[in-house]
């Protein structure tokens, strides 16, 4: 028996089925399997809860109507196959704790793919906010666009160049999470944002190490959007600049989508 | 007194030697019970399918290998590490989907699964590892590849469409021609060599960039890094137009490029435009902070 031919079954679980009115080998695969085994316990749950929800107090018919016209107008149920007959008795919602993997867990991850769109939405919007003051500069001093006569332009072997990580940690980098810029500059780490912490919350349930890998990319990735907007806020006109702080908020996108890819 | 001293030397003696058969004893069985926790098994699997199969190929941890095998047939051999963990298979006409199912109590090591698969050469391909690794050779079908930590390797393939995304897995194309390729890393080192085609994308974070090959096949070539250096290597007879620049890092070319318009401002040092040769592909190098060298053979 595979997992979705047990999740087939399971709404049999919160009509109260007896344990013959499921597959034989419906046991033996929940007791294998720690998704479905978590995922039968919880209804097994919710299902004894309903039991003695329904015989205390429970909210008036009207308003189990109203929430089924509500899920259907918004397209959550389907309007023949989840549609209750106005007199039935009510049912308490109640929803079970996710476990990875389920079907439940991945509807709670997909918030992941709203975030990392709106992660390039605001790159986009930052960017195209800084334009303005750009196109006001470009305007009052010409920008040369002629390349110089000599090519190529680069720096002469025998001079050391120097490193150019040190060049962006001295010139940009308004803190050091990389770890490589100053100690009083580490103390003044923002902290997450609500997304991030959300982010790592989904990704801790991968366990600690995962987490602690998710976290340290996380930190990098914000590092660069930091000192790239830093930059750019220095040098409004550099337009390859805006190009990588877009790139940075891509690659911001790129961790969420792989953190996403690996919950579902 | 002699004796008794005698007496105990050898009780003591006995108790040393039981001591040692009991640690031999309990050792001989920790080993065979280790050795039934993670008992490896084998199993294959045989699809029957058209031209343009798509298999996909799905395992939180183990290598992924494929190959090219006999048109008309997809064999997929999978060696599992322990019982804690199954193999699901389904096919839906064309379509061949594999998937590694972790049971109760499995981790990196009992959970792990790793899969040799033959595919007819035009076949599209989808393969996902946390930890890989991923490696694909001879085929000429589309490639998917994704992996946590994962190194992808890719060789010898050949007028496809490649996609490869890692966060800290390092990326490794060889031998690719005609091939659209798309690669993005967080914070993987990235290896092309001899890779042509009419696209080649790669973007990586904090890693590096390394191209060795001659820009060929008229293509667009665009390499991008935000700390990471880039270093390219061609040989003297290329013909490109190079558009190298870096915001915060030095760029260094070997190369006696001609000068060439650009819309874009020129810093010495930072960034340069030219053409060599007859310019056919557009190469553009770019990094925020990191170092560019372009070097020839």
């Amino acid at each position: 028996m595979t997992c979705s031919e047990v999740e087939r079954v399971l709404p049999e679980l919160l009509d109260g089925a007896s344990d013959d009115a499921f597959p034989p080998d419906f046991d033996a695969h929940v007791k294998s399997c720690p998704v479905c085994s978590h995922l039968v316990s919880d209804l097994k749950l919710i299902a004894s809860e309903a039991r003695q929800l329904a015989a205390t107090e429970e909210p008036a018919p009207r308003v189990w109507v109203r929430i089924a016209a509500e899920l259907r107008a918004e397209g959550l149920i389907s309007d023949s196959a989840n549609r209750e007959p106005e007199s039935a008795p009510a049912r308490p919602i109640v929803v079970p704790v996710p476990v990875p993997g389920s079907t439940r867990w991945r509807w709670r991850a997909l918030w992941l793919a709203p975030v990392a769109a709106a992660v390039l939405a605001a790159g986009a919007y930052v960017i195209s906010y800084k334009r303005a003051p750009q196109v006001a500069q470009q305007a009052a001093t010409p920008q040369v666009t002629s390349p110089p006569p000599v090519i190529p332009a680069a720096t002469p072997p025998s001079v050391p160049a120097p490193a150019p990580r040190q060049m962006a940690e001295k010139s940009a980098k308004p803190s050091g999470f990389n770890g490589a810029g100053p100690v009083e500059e580490a103390a003044v780490e923002p902290e997450p944002s609500a997304e991030d912490q959300q982010f790592l919350s989904v990704v801790s349930t991968l366990g600690p190490s995962t987490r602690a890998t998710y976290e340290n990319q996380l930190k990098a990735v914000n590092a660069d959007i930091r000192e790239t907007q830093a930059y750019v806020d220095r040098n409004p006109g550099d337009a390859d600049a805006r190009q990588h702080l877009m790139d940075a908020y891509q690659q911001k996108a790129l961790l969420y989508q792989i953190a996403l890819d690996r919950i579902q | 007194m002699a004796s008794f001293r005698k007496a105990s030397v050898r009780q003591a003696g006995i108790q040393q030697a039981n001591i040692h058969n009991t640690a031999a004893v309990t050792l001989i069985l920790a080993t065979c019970l280790a050795s039934a926790a993670f008992a490896e098994s084998k199993k294959e699997y045989r699809f029957a399918v058209g031209p343009n199969a798509i298999v996909s190929v799905d395992t939180q941890y183990g290598a992924i290998s494929v190959k090219s095998g006999s048109g008309g047939q997809v064999i997929v051999t999978a060696t599992l590490k322990s019982d804690n963990v199954e193999v699901d298979q389904q096919q839906s006409g064309n379509r061949i989907e594999i998937a590694s199912h972790l049971l109760q109590g499995a981790n990196e090591q009992t959970g792990r699964v790793d899969y040799e698969v033959l595919i007819p050469p035009d076949a599209t391909l989808n393969l996902h590892s946390s930890i890989g690794p991923l490696s694909v050779e001879q085929l000429h079908g589309d490639l998917t590849m994704e992996g946590t930590d994962a190194a992808v390797n890719i060789s010898n393939v050949e007028n496809c469409h490649i996609v490869v995304r890692t966060m800290r897995g390092p990326i490794t194309l060889a031998g690719v021609r005609n091939g659209h390729v798309e690669i993005a890393t967080i914070s993987g080192d990235i290896h092309l060599k001899s890779v042509t085609g009419p696209l080649v994308l790669a973007s990586s974070g904090r890693g590096k960039i390394f191209y060795d090959g001659d820009f060929g096949a008229g293509g667009d070539y665009k390499f991008t890094t935000h700390t990471g250096d880039i270093e390219a290597l061609a040989p003297a007879d290329v013909s490109a137009e190079f558009r190298v620049h870096s915001v915060l890092g030095r760029v260094h070319t070997d190369f006696p490029l001609l000068p060439h318009h650009s819309r874009y401002s020129m810093k010495a040092g930072s960034s340069f435009v030219g053409t060599a040769g007859k310019a056919e592909s557009a190469v553009v190098l770019r990094s925020f902070s990191g170092r560019i060298r372009l070097k020839q053979r």
